[in-house]
């Protein structure tokens, strides 16, 4: 058997198993020695990828955490081309992520089976949350997010990857001539009146649904009267924030335009570099890791685990990407750490919560230069 | 012991701060001599110290002593300055006086940087404005009650104040520069750019200090002897270590003249060895995580970039060292981040300076050598050519610039 068909088996076993009922030992040791193989891969696809690996200050080979393995930080995926695994012509989709301004987005390229996993792995951990059945699919976005493409933003991602939850998609948001989106309220309206009784499925950015949706129903009074769905959303904080829309405040108001209790509204964090895993809020205001996949929050000042209680880095492991070296990804985000298996929603594991953003770092001084004083000529070399 | 620091959030109060200030310049001459006596005894009340010593703590000291600051007065000054007389020039008189209010706005990576910037307007008998970034401000309170303990008359202690308030408040930072006949700025592109936008009077002298980048270079025969090297490498540690490599004045890149029979990994295993020495005597308390970010950054994206180049660093972002060939100076990370780059010439290294370089380290075994580079350093905007193990040694002049000499008027009289 082949080192990719044997990592390919590997992988199977895990994304099989209940989500979040491993005991963490297991889990951890099964995640280890598959984590190991496929970085030895990763080395043998890749001889830049390998010399990180073979310069990390120990050797993978005999480590025996998950966090003594060598991880990238997520910046390298902002490279173009792309850090792959794969040559071109096995590339099936690439996703990228939605850059704040004046930053470069991320790119992940997605072979068939590393594309196949993610939409696998996604299944898995939603359907532990809201229950397999296939439902109305109410999408807050625009109608071109509803279709894959060949290079497809994180938004785009998000919403595809639900859709083998729905029994019909329907998106609820126009584009407007000057490049921003409206509600079409008439469609939402119509939507809300059919599926009243019904489990439905709603998705959408976080500050897609507070900005387009819940923000001008709640102006207008109007509530949908929908008690059984479950909103899901993602993308991040970082513009509600600045507008000082807090959680609590974001499920409130979801709730109450959707007519549906608060605990209906899911958060989840995840990112393209990481495909296929997605952390949603437990009930009890928690995040877990799936069986296929691990968190490791790393104190910044020495980047060791934290402990329980304690706040640090992200990292995200995975063993879903066989097409690009995203098993291990120090974040720059924040998470505490709330504790090791204790959570009382039953899933196993650490169970952390999301922190924010890690704030830019503060002008660095007199030695903080970012322009040169005479930038390079054009054109007036000598060839 | 009044507290030497007040916090201000109105401009009338800074206004009003301003007027005390220039009363005293105006009514109160103080000769170099004079200050140059409190400064030497306040360097000792500084010795008397206790527990954790803030960074650059054991330079200031050096700094405020008396042999130090002396021959800085008496070359910018000229040489009967210290009294504050008049001195001969031909058929007339010259004799320094003050500005006036001296405006310092220092940058909040460097703990003594606001002592520092006050000591140059002191000099010139000017009385002081400091704003104190809020960072520094308890640092800069330790240093001011010594000199509070040593200035006895407080003849010198009544010519400062120190403020602080918000960063983002901009009435307060004009309020300020409108007070003021000079100005010390110091800082990042951004704090500088910020600054220097604000009011200032016409007649105002605004100095600006950054930001500018460092680097060193060695020749074959320097790294290359065996015996030598791991002193060298202290010394290199050293300069990177102090100001957490956030100084204008901090290597941020060493080029290695590439020779026949050196061995670029030996020299960096010597390297490694002196930083975790270094990092064992100075541990790093604290650290952003966003500096902890861009360290993994940077040595990933050396190493994936290339897979020639090489890397040294610990499972920590406590120290880093990335080694490779290339005649560019890569981006600064700070953080105890140095490039290690071979070249085979390091005249073209100095070629492809900008003028953002500021000091260059040197470690050079032939005089003759050394004297090429120096003077094409000189030619390329460096400002600073220094041994290694010498790059943050604060002198005159700066930047280029004198530190005295501005923040004074040089008046001349023909007497009838």
């Amino acid at each position: 058997m082949s080192a990719l068909a044997e990592i390919e088996q590997g992988i199977e076993g895990l994304l099989t198993q209940a989500p979040y009922g491993v005991d963490p030992r297991q889990r951890h040791d099964a995640l280890l020695a598959l984590l190991k193989q496929e970085l030895a891969y990763a080395c043998g696809r890749n001889p830049r990828f390998c010399n990180y690996v073979e310069q990390w200050p120990a050797d993978f080979r005999v480590a025996e955490k998950i966090a003594d393995l060598p991880y990238l930080p997520v910046g390298v995926f902002k490279e173009n081309p792309p850090l792959a695994l794969v040559g071109d012509g096995e590339v099936k989709r690439t996703l990228t992520s939605s850059a704040t301004t004046g930053q470069s987005p991320s790119r992940v390229v997605l072979d068939a089976a590393t594309a196949r996993r993610m939409a696998k792995g996604l299944i898995t951990i939603i359907r532990d949350f809201i229950g397999p059945a296939r439902r109305p699919y109410l999408v807050i976005d625009t109608p071109e997010n509803l279709t894959a493409q060949a290079e497809m933003g994180a938004r785009g991602a998000a919403v595809q990857g639900l859709r083998s939850f729905a029994t019909e998609v329907v998106s609820c948001l126009r584009p407007s001539p000057e490049g921003d989106s409206s509600i079409d309220l008439e469609k939402l309206l119509a939507c809300a009146a059919e599926w009243k009784h019904a489990d439905v499925l709603v998705y959408g950015f976080t500050y897609v649904i507070w900005t387009y949706l819940v923000e001008p129903l709640r102006h207008q009074g109007i509530t949908l009267g929908m008690p059984n769905v479950h909103v899901l959303h993602s993308g991040g904080w970082k513009r509600l924030e600045r507008q000082a829309v807090t959680r609590d405040e974001f499920n409130r108001g979801a709730a109450a335009v959707f007519g549906c209790a608060a605990e209906r509204i899911l958060d989840y964090y995840g990112m393209i570099e990481n495909v296929g895993v997605v952390y949603p809020d437990c009930a009890y205001g928690n995040k877990h890791a799936p069986a296929f996949a691990e968190i490791i929050v790393r104190n910044p000042l020495t980047l060791a685990p934290v402990r329980a209680g304690e706040q640090g880095l992200i990292q995200v492991c995975s063993v879903l990407p066989t097409s690009f070296p995203g098993f291990l990804l120090l974040t720059e985000d924040l998470a505490a750490v709330i504790g090791g298996d204790e959570c009382p929603c039953g899933r196993r594991g650490i169970s952390f919560r999301f922190a924010g953003r890690a704030p830019k770092a503060e002008a660095r001084g007199c030695g903080n230069l970012e322009t040169m004083r005479y930038p390079p000529l054009q054109g007036t070399g000598v060839a | 012991m009044s507290d030497l620091i007040q916090s201000m959030d109105s401009p009338q109060t800074i206004a009003g701060a301003a007027r005390q200030l220039r009363e005293i310049a105006r009514q109160k001459a103080i000769a170099p001599q004079a200050v140059l006596e409190v400064f030497d005894q306040w360097a000792a009340a500084l010795d008397d110290r206790g527990g954790h010593e803030a960074p650059g703590m054991t330079f200031l000291r050096l700094w405020l002593r008396r042999g130090n600051l002396e021959p800085v007065v008496l070359r910018e000054l000229g040489a009967n300055s210290l009294n504050g007389e008049w001195r001969e020039d031909g058929r007339a008189r010259l004799r320094a006086f003050p500005l006036g209010v001296v405006g310092h706005w220092p940058a909040g990576n460097v703990a003594i940087q606001p002592i520092l910037s006050l000591t140059c307007a002191l000099l010139g008998g000017n009385t002081c404005l400091v704003r104190v970034p809020s960072r520094l401000v308890s640092i800069t309170r330790q240093v001011m009650d010594k000199l509070q303990e040593a200035d006895r008359s407080g003849g010198l202690i009544e010519r400062v104040a120190m403020i602080s308030f918000d960063h983002a408040r901009m009435d307060l930072h004009e309020a300020m520069a409108q007070a003021v006949d000079g100005a010390m700025i110091w800082g990042g592109a951004d704090a500088v750019m910020q600054v220097r936008r604000l009011p200032f009077p016409h007649w105002a002298r605004v100095l600006v200090f950054g930001p500018r980048v460092s680097a060193a270079i060695m020749d074959a025969e320097t790294w290359g002897d065996r015996t030598e090297r791991s002193s060298w490498c202290r010394r290199i540690a050293r300069d990177v270590w102090q100001f957490d490599q956030q100084a204008c004045s901090s290597p941020q890149t060493l080029f290695l003249e590439r020779g026949a029979g050196c061995d670029p990994s030996e020299f960096v295993e010597d390297l490694r060895q002196a930083f975790q020495t270094e990092n064992r005597q100075h541990p790093r308390r604290q650290i952003e995580p966003a500096l902890t970010s861009a360290i993994c950054l940077v040595r990933a994206s050396w190493l994936l970039g290339n897979a020639g180049n090489r890397a040294v660093f610990p499972a920590s972002p406590d120290w880093t060292i990335l080694l490779g060939t290339g005649e560019e100076m890569p981006t600064p990370t700070q953080g105890r981040t140095l490039s290690v780059l071979v070249v085979d010439d390091l005249l073209k290294v100095i070629s492809k300076f900008d003028g953002t370089l500021q000091t260059l380290g040197l470690g050079i075994r032939d005089v003759q050598k050394e004297e090429k580079l120096a003077l094409a350093a000189g030619r390329h905007g460096v400002d600073r050519i220094v041994k290694l193990g010498r790059m943050h040694v604060f002198s005159s002049p700066w930047d280029g610039t004198e530190l005295v000499r501005p923040m004074v008027r040089l008046v001349r009289h023909v007497p009838g």
